[in-house]
């Protein structure tokens, strides 16, 4: 009995846990973390009359609650931003927009014009810390943003008063929506950069698709309208405000909390994990119990 | 070589297992603690199927499932294993091997009575000999044909045309007809010929490049002949990848490519759907397309097979 | 009881004799000769949980309404293959945990084929008189492989449509006659008229399986009758089989491991999940997801297309697609060549015709290991080309930089682990002591201030110690000639 602790097995038993806590750890999505993570951290009012409602999502399946048709209004509201945000945003802008995107944000040689590309798209970018965005030669990545939601706001709210048009910022309203419709548009216009369970992938040419892990609902719809970087655009005429609604459900459930009623997901990254966790996890295993049985000459 | 050895005991029934031959001794230098955890280890094991009966009954959760039914397996396996491996005769036993062919005299035995006895009759009725092997060849060669011919059509032109012609009306997924607004620019859609939503040859992916009007010069795409084949900055490639067929989804607007998922085959869009890196070897066929009162339509149908290649692809 | 059973079927089938020979057969207690078994068991865990998903699945492409748990696919239309599999994982008790232990079984089945074949390359188990056992072991890796595809081909999914789709080019890019045989196969144009999935299935749970059940019973078959090899040792010659009798000792450890491994594989089907079709959706041709690839035993054939450049023949009217064709058809029938050859190219090369019942160390045969870790270093580089894209998104470099990077390495790692592992083996064949036990020096200066070092005496136990070749008891006391014979009956020696 002893002989089971003796080094021979250690080594290979330590290096078999090991590698399978780190290939579990790196493959499992962080999705079972709050969803809006990527919101900025909170600094008191949330603004006038500005509500957002997280969707609610059946949580396990054969829950109360079905899919139901919307009876009117599709979801998204575009609500004009208060003027009281201008003059904050344009200090706030000046502060840490204006070096690269120039005074009047017609933009530099460093950076693009951003008159009429509207306030949603502006929250978006600094919302999901995108913006300030130190390095503009590669694609901008997701990092904690430096500015609260009020603030991603009042810039937002600035750079619209430049110029009209663009997309607006939504309010989101998920209670209505169709969960099973939003997979089907989901699958035709989203997973072929996304991959089928929101997990990102690299594209041509240096860019990436990201992760929709942690993406606010007012992310994504903002992200659908305003196409960013080499996103395609999606305008009403291709996915309507009901459709978004309807993905954006499917997203903010389903996607970033998958019903993964089989056990710990592996990273939704394909066959490839699960090639890995079997053969060093289950034939690797296996082998060590044959060491256990058999003879060493 | 003896097989067995002749031992001097008298007749009858040995004793079996005698635990003073050295052979016949466990593996453990603790027999007793060796049986204690073989024990424990079993009893775990029917714990655990048990539990496997009551976690079947009362939930519904697969890692209940697993873990009761796994652990009993595993103790019970354990235990097995343990009292076979710590507790069982370990010998070192040995068997003779014997050389695996049979003595020169059966070989030339067997070898004549084929060639000989075989060999003396085929030789007498070569005739009849010759008709049986010609019919078995002809039954081989005509039982592959319901084997293998039954099974489907033949290609035919199929694999030469779409249903895409003149005048198709572009639509949706959902059959929804095409307006020249749906697309914004850097807009991606795929799209089929009215009728046909969801087939799998016709599928055609459509991407707004620009936002011209009728007035406006048309799309200029780098392959030549094709200026007339573009519409109010539309565009219309095959979605069928010519690699291996897989549909190529992803559009990265802004370096305008299109780039196929499954091998990473990238596109160039306004070259004419290109290939310029990944294995596809061919361009994405074009559509030609058209606006007619707002709507899109087909100029007419490919002209090429689409998809992957193929040995009567010209 | 027991006596009386025996009698039984002695006096029907005359069992006696040939079974005790059976009970007496020896086992080499190695722990290398274990790792068949640990495929043979998964293929039982595939039988048994094979037949539970077989009594729920519906094999047809025939569309249905879904009306099952999982909310986000209620109400649409999907295929009766894809609605019952998702159904067996969410409306069937314990039927997630079957499927994914059936799923997980089958990727650790060729897993241990793959460790297996390895064991037996490295140390020439394949040569005479077992040529005969390694083409059977290789067609099984063949049908399995081939199986599996088909298995994970039958939910009907996003990402195994996908591979379906992929499967019907490979077909049609085959010169000549691969038109014919892809419209054949699949009913007309892709998709077909939904024949694939029925065919698929029949051919996933009996065709195949019946094959590869008759050919495990060979394999085992040819492994008892010639007996298992054995590692050189003290007591261990051509000659004879040192070990353990089959009855009770190897049994209960046999039976015991198919405990263990089905043991590990529920765990894995419990705790891992694989294969999540729900959240894939059924498949629909013009549909995608990015980061798809097949499961790891094909994986090293769609590495091999990824990597492999966009040259394609054509020509007088007629298209060889070289890029699907090359890697895909004459690569894949290359390495079962190569692999069914190599017996008979080991035999040229070293002109080595005899019958071989002792195994070699790895180490003894330099070349042959080299060779062997060459290769599999090779296939293993194709199967990581196979997600190109996932490492190029993780490591946060471009697709284009992946690519290249495979182009090279796939050659060249494997041409450096030749040369590495050629020189470790003749490192530690050439070094002495290697594997035991260091034994202390003792250091003595002599009158003149010189050093001098003596080996101390071996720790005991240290030493290989004899063998006593003991046969298994025998309890027949009758010499063969005191044996009695019937008129016309000839004496078989045992």
């Amino acid at each position: 009995m002893r002989s089971l602790f003796r080094g021979r097995y250690l080594v290979p038993a330590l290096l078999l846990v090991s590698v399978g806590l780190f290939g579990l750890l790196v493959f499992s999505p962080g999705s079972s973390s709050a969803a809006s993570g990527s919101s900025a951290p909170t600094a008191g009012s949330s603004g006038a009359g500005l509500k957002t409602s997280t969707g609610q999502f059946p949580q396990t399946p054969g829950a109360s609650s079905s899919p139901s048709q919307s009876p009117s209004g599709d979801g998204i509201y575009n609500v004009p931003l208060p003027r009281s945000f201008i003059a904050p945003g344009q200090a706030l802008f000046a502060a840490n927009c204006a070096s690269c995107h120039g005074g009047d944000a017609a933009g530099t040689e460093r950076a693009p014009n951003l008159l009429s590309l509207g306030a949603g798209t502006v929250d978006f970018w600094v919302s999901t810390g995108r913006m300030p965005l130190a390095d503009s030669s590669i694609q901008a990545t997701t990092k904690p943003p430096r500015f609260n939601k009020l603030q991603s706001l009042e810039i937002s709210a600035y750079v619209q008063s430049l110029a009209p048009g663009g997309v607006k910022v939504p309010v989101v309203n998920l209670s209505n929506a169709n969960v099973g419709k939003g997979a089907e548009l989901f699958t035709l216009n989203c997973a072929a950069c996304h991959t089928i369970t929101g997990a990102g992938d690299a594209l041509a040419n240096g860019a990436y698709a990201p992760t929709l892990h942690y993406a606010s609902s007012r992310q994504i719809v903002e992200a659908i309208r305003s196409g960013p970087g080499n996103m395609p655009h999606f305008g009403p005429g291709n996915i309507s405000n009901a459709e978004m609604r309807d993905i954006t459900a499917y997203v903010h459930s389903y996607i970033q909390h998958p019903v993964n009623r089989g056990g710990f997901g592996l990273g939704g990254i394909g066959p490839v994990g699960e090639g890995f966790v079997g053969l060093l996890i289950g034939v690797g295993a296996l082998m060590l119990v044959c060491f256990w049985i058999g003879d060493r000459t | 070589m003896s097989d067995e050895s002749v031992t001097a005991e008298p007749a009858g029934p040995l004793p079996i297992g005698s635990l003073d031959d050295p052979h016949q001794q466990p593996y453990a230098r603790h027999p007793g603690r060796a049986q204690a955890v073989a024990a424990v280890s079993l009893i775990i094991g029917i714990l655990g199927c048990i539990g496997f009966g009551i976690a079947y009954w009362i939930s519904d959760q697969t890692q209940w499932e697993a873990i009761t039914l796994g652990v009993g397996l595993l103790g019970l396996g354990f235990g097995l294993t343990a009292w076979g491996k710590y507790l069982m005769a370990q010998g070192p036993f040995v068997e003779d091997r014997h050389p695996h062919n049979s003595s020169e005299e059966e070989v030339k035995a067997m070898t004549a009575a084929i060639t000989q006895r075989g060999g003396i009759v085929v030789g007498r009725r070569k005739l009849l000999g010759g008709l049986f092997a010609f019919g078995s060849l002809a039954f081989g060669v005509v039982a592959a044909f319901p084997l293998i011919r039954s099974l489907g059509p033949k290609p035919g032109n199929a694999l030469f045309v779409t249903t895409w012609k003149k005048n198709s009306p572009l639509v949706t997924s959902d059959g929804r007809p095409v307006h020249q607004n749906d697309l914004e620019v850097g807009g991606v859609l795929t799209v089929f010929p009215k009728g046909f939503a969801g087939s799998s040859p016709d599928q055609t992916i459509l991407l707004r490049i620009e936002e011209l009007t009728a007035e406006d010069p048309p799309l200029t795409l780098t392959s030549p002949g094709r200026s007339d084949w573009t519409a109010l900055g539309y565009v219309a490639y095959s979605k069928m990848c010519t690699h291996l067929g897989c549909p190529v989804g992803l559009y990265q607007e802004q370096t305008v490519e299109l780039v196929c998922p499954c091998h990473q085959s990238i596109f160039n869009v306004l070259a004419g759907a290109v290939p310029e890196f990944g294995p596809a070897p061919r361009p994405l066929p074009q559509l030609p397309i058209k606006v007619v009162n707002g709507f899109l339509f087909a100029q007419g149908g490919y002209n090429q097979a689409i998809g992957p290649g193929f040995w009567e692809r010209p | 009881m027991i006596d009386e059973s025996v009698r039984w079927l002695d006096d029907r089938l005359g069992v006696a004799k040939g079974g005790r020979t059976l009970l007496d057969k020896i086992f080499p207690d190695h722990w290398s000769f274990m790792l068949g078994e640990i495929a043979l068991y998964s293929f039982v865990v595939l039988i048994a949980t094979g037949v539970f998903l077989s009594l729920y699945y519906i094999p047809s492409a025939h569309e249905v309404v879904y009306h099952g748990s999982y909310l986000p696919l209620r109400g649409t239309r999907v295929s009766e293959a894809y609605s019952s599999s998702v159904g067996l994982s969410f409306d069937v008790k314990s039927g997630l945990l079957m499927r994914q232990t059936h799923h997980w079984a089958a990727d650790v089945f060729l897993g241990s084929i793959a460790v297996h074949m390895a064991r037996i390359f490295f140390t020439g188990a394949f040569r005479k008189p077992r040529e005969l056992n390694w083409i059977v072991g290789i067609t099984m890796l063949m049908l399995g492989i081939v199986n599996g595809f088909l298995g994970y081909s039958l939910p009907d999914d996003l990402v195994s449509g996908t591979g379906i789709r992929i499967a019907y080019s490979i077909i049609e890019s085959i010169p000549l006659v691969g038109s014919y045989l892809g419209f054949f196969l699949f009913g007309g144009n892709y998709p077909g008229n939904g024949i694939i999935i029925p065919r698929f299935y029949i051919l996933h749970v009996l065709i195949l399986p019946v094959i590869i059940g008759g050919l495990i019973a060979v394999h085992l078959g040819l492994l008892v009758k010639q007996k298992h090899t054995q590692f050189p040792g003290k007591g261990k010659t051509e000659h004879n089989v040192v070990g353990t009798p089959m009855f009770p000792t190897f049994a209960a450890k046999t039976t015991g491991f198919m405990f263990m491994t089905s043991a590990v594989l529920l765990l894995l089907g419990g705790f891992a999940q694989i294969n999540p079709i729900w959240q894939f959706g059924q498949y629909e041709p013009f549909q995608i997801s990015y980061a798809v690839q097949p499961d790891w035993y094909m994986g090293w054939l769609d590495g091999a297309l990824r990597i492999m450049p966009s040259w394609e023949w054509v020509g007088w009217g007629h298209t060889i697609p070289l890029e699907i064709f090359l890697p895909a058809i004459v690569f894949a029938g290359l390495t079962f060549n190569f692999f069914y050859l190599w017996p008979h190219i080991e035999k040229r090369h070293t002109k080595d015709l005899a019958s071989h019942e002792l195994l070699d160390r790895p180490r003894d045969r330099p070349k042959r290991t080299a060779f062997g870790a060459a290769m599999l270093m090779f296939y293993f580089m194709l199967f990581c080309a196979s997600s190109t894209d996932v490492m190029a998104n993780f490591f946060n470099v471009s697709l284009n930089t992946v690519l290249w990077t495979f182009r090279v390495i796939v050659f060249a790692l494997p041409v450096i682990t030749y040369f590495v592992t050629y020189r470790i083996c003749n490192e530690m064949r050439a070094a002495e002591g290697i594997g035991k036990r260091k034994r202390a020096m003792v250091v003595s200066r002599s009158e003149t201030g010189e050093y001098s070092t003596v080996s101390t005496e071996p720790r005991p136990g240290d030493g290989a110690h004899e063998l006593d070749a003991i046969p298994v008891p025998t309890y027949i006391n009758l010499t063969p000639e005191e044996l009695e014979t019937g008129p016309g009956v000839r004496r078989v020696m045992r």
